[in-house]
């Protein structure tokens, strides 16, 4: 992504202008990416299986690429004060924190196992069998 | 712009806690978007939710999905998008001071979100629907064609997933139609989280839509200036916030 640096010396609160044809070319890259994500999930759907990790993966990076043209071209990140970018850039920073230490706890804990324990009762015995061993190894 | 008395030097707009417009634009645009963050917070709590869940039982997730509409949902990524592109555009206008541009393109807006809320409105419908007994929502006010197979994706008591039926019906004589949280309804999941969200981010559409709406009155009377139009900037900021979640909702959701 093209990415214009802005030297700092314009007054503040206007740091550059985003022209008409730009969020024209964002439109159509939104819509692009749109019909790819449709007709990925559409082709995994009917003609290629692809593992759900992969699918999913997919799925999310296209919603990634667009979210990033929103918010560096719509949204005027690209024109905003450093303080602003940053601003921006945290809300993805502690969304990777809630996200990575949530689920590294519940992967680093075993849970849930093979089978989910609101799928298949025996596996919540087997959750709790190995609670309490834990507890009676102690 | 009305004369004022004070024509030189005086910006009515500008707060007196400022020193210039542009120190005032800039406090606005990141109050809004320390606001922005905490929204992002708010959704991500639903996100991880669905994350945890979606990894702990992808087979819910397999045969719950196709029962979303999907080729509605495609239709409002649409118009969503394209919203997103009048909001820009009408920033662009009030930043040119072209007034009638600027209040056509909020209008497109506002009429862009309500057929958004529309069709999630069919979608919902349609799931209340099947819960009464009938086909789809026309049907169910008119009392016309009654529903095939019994159906119930609306989480509660009545919950009742289509292939749940069977084996509820092998068991016992009558059907299961109570559910028991986590033994015979384990779909429920899936419709609880996609009513969740979709049902939060329908709230924040509704809250656009009024936001929308008032700095379109603004614009039409007079309130912005090629200098001022901060309202405009940092409503527009909301607008594209929800467009941001249904770019996620919708691939998670509709297309799993």
């Amino acid at each position: 992504m093209p990415n214009a640096h802005n030297s700092g010396h314009e007054s503040e609160g206007n740091y550059g202008h985003i022209s008409v044809q730009t969020y024209w070319i964002v439109f159509g890259s939104l819509m692009v990416l749109m019909v790819l994500t449709v007709a990925a999930w559409y082709a995994q759907k009917h003609f290629i299986h692809l593992p759900e990790i992969v699918a999913v993966g997919i799925a999310l990076a296209i919603a990634i690429a667009k979210t990033t043209l929103i918010i560096y071209f719509f949204m005027h990140v690209k024109v905003s004060s450093k303080l602003t970018q940053i601003f921006a850039v945290s809300a993805f920073v502690w969304l990777m924190i809630l996200f990575v230490i949530t689920m590294g706890d519940y992967m680093a804990r075993g849970w849930p196992p093979q089978k989910g324990p609101l799928t298949q009762a025996p596996a919540v015995i087997a959750v709790g069998e190995i609670q309490s061993s834990a507890l009676a190894g102690d | 712009m009305a004369t004022t008395p004070h024509e030189h030097g005086y910006n009515p707009a500008l707060l007196h806690h400022f020193d210039t417009p542009g120190q005032q634009k800039e406090a606005a645009t990141l109050g809004m978007w320390a606001f922005l963050v905490t929204e992002i917070m708010l959704f991500g709590g639903i996100f991880l939710a669905y994350m945890v869940y979606r990894w702990a039982y992808p087979a819910i997730w397999a045969a719950a999905a196709p029962h979303l509409n999907t080729p509605l949902a495609t239709v409002n990524t649409v118009v969503l998008l394209v919203s997103s592109l009048t909001v820009a555009l009408s920033v662009h206008a009030a930043e040119m001071g072209n007034k009638r541009q600027l209040v056509t393109l909020l209008l497109v807006t506002i009429l862009l979100g309500a057929t958004f809320l529309g069709i999630k409105f069919t979608e919902y419908g349609e799931k209340f629907a099947h819960c009464a007994g009938y086909a789809n929502p026309v049907a169910w006010m008119t009392g016309g064609e009654r529903l095939a197979e019994a159906e119930c994706l609306v989480p509660g008591a009545n919950f009742l997933f289509p292939t749940e039926v069977a084996s509820a019906a092998e068991g016992s004589a009558a059907p299961a139609l109570v559910a028991r949280p986590g033994m015979k309804t384990p779909h429920q999941l899936f419709f609880f989280l996609y009513f969740c969200a979709t049902g939060l981010h329908a709230i924040h559409m509704i809250v656009g839509i009024t936001v929308m709406s008032v700095i379109a009155w603004m614009a039409s009377r007079n309130k912005f200036s090629p200098t001022y139009f901060t309202p405009v900037e940092i409503g527009g900021l909301y607008w594209h916030l929800i467009d941001i979640i249904w770019v996620f909702l919708f691939p998670l959701f509709y297309l799993v």
